[in-house]
């Protein structure tokens, strides 16, 4: 039961990701926005990790299968507004999160994807 | 009485954290870190909060971290760095490692560890080259435009 | 007086969520820093979650207590146990990469990182028992 809402804006779906999130709610997330990313080709996927709190091995490693996921359907994945805890606590455990790309806040995110968009065409 | 103006151990201690390991904003949107002394783990911690804060704080996408001045880079000093750049790239900042020696560069190719993925430059004064570079900015000398005789 | 422990009953994902979120506000209350609290609340995820993956019927228990240290210093202490199979092998399990065939590893490398202190104790058949602490600076 996804309680994140997925937004259209411009050439990219913006998810916020509620703090909290558990393994299911995690899965039901990537499937989420993986489907939308189908029906609504954009080029960009953003999520907003700025409420998160907790991002334990589970969670990191969804996201990291989320971005290569998106990549597969022909988009990018950035990741915005991770917390200095959490950025620490995930490098300790040994995930580095190496196939999302990220950026500080939503806005460079979304500057981010338009440029690589350039660079494609 | 006396407690409010003594500081605390633990404020005497915060800093000292800050004395030993600045974390300098040089330009809009850059960091600059000089690293002075030995990067034990409780340092390396240490550095890493208060540079991860100062990157939200600041919104710099790019940190120059100067290691000039670290004596020794082992495989245990490697192994912080490279948390650095991890932690702050999942931030969405980038760590450019400069003041790597020769001496040093040859120490991490022995051991191994040729931190791949880590931007490195031989100065600050390089280092700050590429963040300016990156971010689109260029630094020119005002004698140069007066080519053709006009003051600039 | 004081609330120094607390018991919660490990029966499902829910749980790995709540877990992890007591021991987070429970962390701040005894004034660890954002960091360590995320350490904390991070262990405790994983640990849970090894119940909930692994444990028979996927039950166990998790408590979470204050600790003292003989110097004085402040900590927190979890244990998280369950009823079985056990751990065959002890060091396996501890080995970074190691993963138990379905590409996720038990997390217990990572969570001895992330903690001061760490100990396991397992009999096959019988249960696990992984305890952690970490201390206040």
């Amino acid at each position: 039961m996804l309680t994140s809402a997925i937004i259209k804006v411009r050439d990219t779906l913006i998810v916020s990701v509620q703090e909290d999130l558990g393994d299911e709610d995690a899965l039901d997330l990537q499937a989420a926005l993986t489907q939308q990313l189908e029906r609504t080709p954009v080029n960009g996927v953003l999520i907003d990790l700025s409420l998160v709190h907790v991002i334990d091995s589970f969670l990191g490693r969804t996201l990291n299968d989320l971005a290569v996921g998106v990549r597969l359907l022909g988009a990018r994945a950035v990741v915005v507004g991770m917390q200095p805890a959490v950025a620490i606590t995930l490098v300790e455990l040994g995930l580095e999160l190496r196939r999302i790309q990220t950026a500080l806040t939503v806005e460079r995110g979304l500057d981010l994807l338009a440029r690589s968009t350039n660079h494609r065409l | 009485m006396n407690e409010n103006d003594t500081p605390t151990i633990e404020q005497q201690r915060a800093t000292i954290a800050e004395l030993e390991t600045p974390v300098i904003q040089v330009w809009e949107g850059v960091l600059a870190l000089p690293l002075i002394g030995s990067l034990d783990t409780a340092r390396a911690q240490n550095m890493n909060e208060r540079l991860l804060e100062r990157i939200v704080e600041t919104g710099s996408e790019i940190v120059i971290l100067d290691i000039t001045g670290v004596p020794v880079v082992d495989t245990a000093v490697a192994r912080h760095l490279l948390e650095t750049v991890s932690a702050a790239r999942l931030l969405g900042a980038e760590v450019l490692l400069v003041g790597l020696g020769s001496r040093t560069a040859m120490t991490l190719v022995q051991l191994g560890l040729d931190l791949q993925g880590v931007t490195t430059r031989i100065t600050m004064a390089k280092g700050l080259e590429l963040a300016f570079q990156k971010l689109g900015l260029e630094v020119t000398s005002k004698t140069t435009r007066a080519v053709d005789g006009t003051e600039g | 007086m004081s609330n120094t422990e607390r018991h919660l009953p490990i029966a499902g994902e829910r749980d790995i969520v709540l877990a992890r979120q007591v021991a987070r506000s429970w962390a701040q209350e005894l004034g660890f820093g954002a960091i360590d609290a995320s350490r904390i609340a991070t262990a405790v995820s994983e640990l849970t979650r090894n119940v909930v993956r692994y444990a028979t019927g996927g039950r166990g228990e998790v408590t979470i207590r204050e600790v003292k240290s003989p110097e004085g210093r402040k900590g927190l202490e979890i244990e998280v146990s369950d009823e079985g199979p056990g751990i065959e092998d002890i060091e396996l399990v501890l080995r970074d990469g190691y993963t138990t065939g379905q590409g996720m590893g038990l997390g217990l490398p990572g969570t001895r990182r992330l903690m001061d202190e760490t100990h396991i104790e397992s009999a096959l058949g019988r249960g696990t028992t992984v305890t952690v602490r970490k201390w206040k600076a």
